[in-house]
């Protein structure tokens, strides 16, 4: 399958920053002024993994797990310490210019839009800077503008807009010269649900539509649940967990939780699963898939006590974080 | 560079006149800050020349030619460099600028050389206007003298560049630097001659200015101008010379700098 096609390669990537040490109190300061003592702080150790064509990635870790520090790797913004990069086989620190035009980079923080210009304006700037053909500029609007109806923004003034208006005028932005590879460093933070659910559209449709391979990162878990097919999880610098996501969910949490709500406030134990909750007349039961299965749990404890209600809550995405998150 | 490269940084020179159109306001203010200074020059000389025809070899017409065409030239002399590398550091998009297939400094540089082209219309035409209604007509010295101020004027926008750009670069080193920004402004103002001529400096101190590259901005176009020395005289020649020299040398400082700064971005990130 021409899916296979490795287009980012990322080899034992480090990267180190220097923090400058400041002394305390106002001794410490005038030294500061005189000496400056640094100590390399890693941010990013020995990373490697890669990605395949058409697929959409998504990077979790707590803050200050390296996440960005990586992404700005791979989108060139960053040298790494040691390691090498590569983006469709080339070296991005050795053809840096010509790798950065197969590259669409949005930050969610940082607009890459300019505020007194009309969105319009800005793209034609943009058309130049990357020299896209005409044709081929309103043929890619035209796609953008079936997804996010982007058109109706073109003559609006960038600072007139809303977030969620100038996100997608980021997201478009990005997409105009057809980079191969779109990476998103939190693009949902900030935005109400509709634009969410704006921007996680796009990002499928121009995955269906273009096979544009996407990295994003996340605090959002429904972000990674609805779009990832691949899981990332770094932690202080360091690969936890890659993989599918069910994958992952089977193996490192490999259980569900029976939620079961009683007629009195009695709860019995099981001895093959764990009263993990238990208050009032409602407790939980977190068991393991391998162990016993989930109708037997209900017939067994039915006989120790009359049941009102049941329901099954699959692990998730949130049990992952938190065994992976606590190593 | 390639056709396709020259007219990117085109369309950065359009689209930035466009920006410019934007801030009516700040025109408006500028035109009638430039005014007031002009004016009140003007009557400071005319006061100064009372009592005598000539001073360092200079008439009162002369001088009031020199206050006009010194606010003619403090709009070629507007850039806006180092703010937009300030902000861009401060506001980390400078990562974005840098990441794009043109180079970055290309790109300030057209934006800058469009304010001015706006700036010509919106600020130049008006002050030339009131300098001629209430001032003076600010005739050359020749047209030789003037083909030279021209040159020199060209010299001159170009170590402003420069020296405005390096001073950005600051900021990848230190964040804020409002208030080096404004000391330079008026160290610029004070030593260029764009106010009092630098003849009128004691002659240690003018020894001292001639080698620094601020009497190039504006006392040289002005003196070049007002035809204060004839065109062959040694002065003259000397004073293009060490333009010249400020120019080289600023452009090779330039250049080593500019590669220090894009791999200390990349190092650091934005």
């Amino acid at each position: 399958m021409e899916q296979e096609k490795v287009v980012i390669e990322v080899n034992h990537i480090c990267k180190q920053y220097k923090v400058l040490k400041k002394g305390e109190g106002i001794k410490g300061a005038l030294k500061g002024l005189v000496t400056r003592e640094s100590r390399l702080v890693p941010a990013v150790d020995d990373l490697s993994f890669q990605i395949k064509a058409g697929e959409i990635v998504g990077f979790i870790g707590p803050n200050g797990a390296g996440k960005s520090t990586t992404i700005k790797m791979m989108s060139g913004i960053l040298t790494p310490t040691s390691g090498e990069i590569l983006i469709n086989g080339m070296d991005i620190q050795k053809k840096r210019k010509e790798v950065v035009r197969n590259i669409g980079v949005i930050f969610g923080q940082r607009s890459q839009l300019n505020w007194d210009l009309r969105l319009g304006e800005s793209y034609e700037l943009l058309r130049h800077i990357y020299q896209i053909d005409k044709a081929q500029y309103e043929e890619t609007l035209d796609v953008m503008d079936q997804i996010l109806g982007i058109k109706e923004l073109l003559d609006k003034p960038v600072r007139q807009m809303s977030l969620g208006q100038r996100v997608k005028g980021d997201l478009v932005a990005a997409m105009l010269h057809s980079p191969d590879v779109l990476f998103l460093d939190e693009p949902t933070i900030g935005l109400d649900i509709s634009s969410k659910y704006a921007l996680r559209k796009f990002v499928k449709e121009i995955n269906e539509k273009r096979k544009t391979t996407i990295i994003l990162t996340t605090h959002d878990l429904a972000d990674i649940e609805q779009l990832c097919d691949r899981l990332i999880i770094i932690n202080h610098g360091h690969l936890m967990e890659d993989g599918n996501l069910s994958e992952i969910v089977n193996r490192i949490a490999p259980y569900k939780t029976l939620v079961v709500e009683y007629y009195d406030e009695y709860a019995p134990e099981h001895d093959k699963c764990e009263l993990c909750f238990h208050e009032e007349n409602v407790a939980k039961y977190r068991f393991g898939k391998k162990e016993i299965t989930a109708a037997r749990l209900i017939e067994e404890l039915s006989a120790k006590a009359q049941i009102k209600d049941v329901s099954i809550e699959e692990a998730g995405i949130d049990d992952i974080i938190r065994v992976a998150y606590g190593q | 560079m390639s056709r396709a490269g020259i007219r990117v940084y085109l369309q950065v020179y359009k689209t930035q006149i466009i920006r410019s159109m934007t801030y009516k306001f700040e025109v408006y203010g500028n035109i009638l800050m430039q005014s007031i200074i002009m004016l009140a020059s003007a009557y400071f000389w005319k006061a100064l020349f009372k009592n005598s025809d000539t001073v360092k070899g200079v008439d009162v017409d002369t001088m009031l030619i020199y206050t006009v065409v010194s606010a003619m030239i403090s709009v070629v002399l507007t850039c806006n460099v180092e703010r937009r590398i300030m902000t861009s550091v401060d506001k980390g998009t400078i990562a974005i600028d840098m990441m794009r297939p043109v180079n970055v400094f290309g790109v300030f540089l057209a934006e800058d050389i469009a304010g001015i082209t706006a700036l010509v219309f919106q600020n130049m035409l008006p002050i030339l206007v009131i300098g001629c209604l209430f001032i003076k007509l600010p005739t050359p010295a020749g047209p030789a003298h003037f083909a030279l101020f021209l040159v020199s004027l060209f010299m001159a926008f170009w170590i402003n560049w420069l020296i405005a750009c390096m001073f950005g670069m600051i900021a990848f080193w230190t964040l804020n630097m409002d208030a080096l920004i404004q000391v330079k402004k008026h160290l610029i103002r004070l030593l260029s001659g764009s106010i009092i001529p630098l003849w009128f400096f004691p002659a240690w101190l003018r020894n001292i200015l001639e080698w620094l590259p601020f009497a190039y901005l504006y006392q040289l176009p002005l003196d070049l101008y007002i035809g204060k020395y004839p065109v062959s005289s040694a002065q003259c020649q000397r004073g293009l010379c060490v333009q010249l020299l400020w120019l080289v040398l600023l452009t090779m400082g330039f250049l080593f700098l500019q590669k220090r700064v894009t791999s200390k971005v990349m190092i650091q990130g934005g």
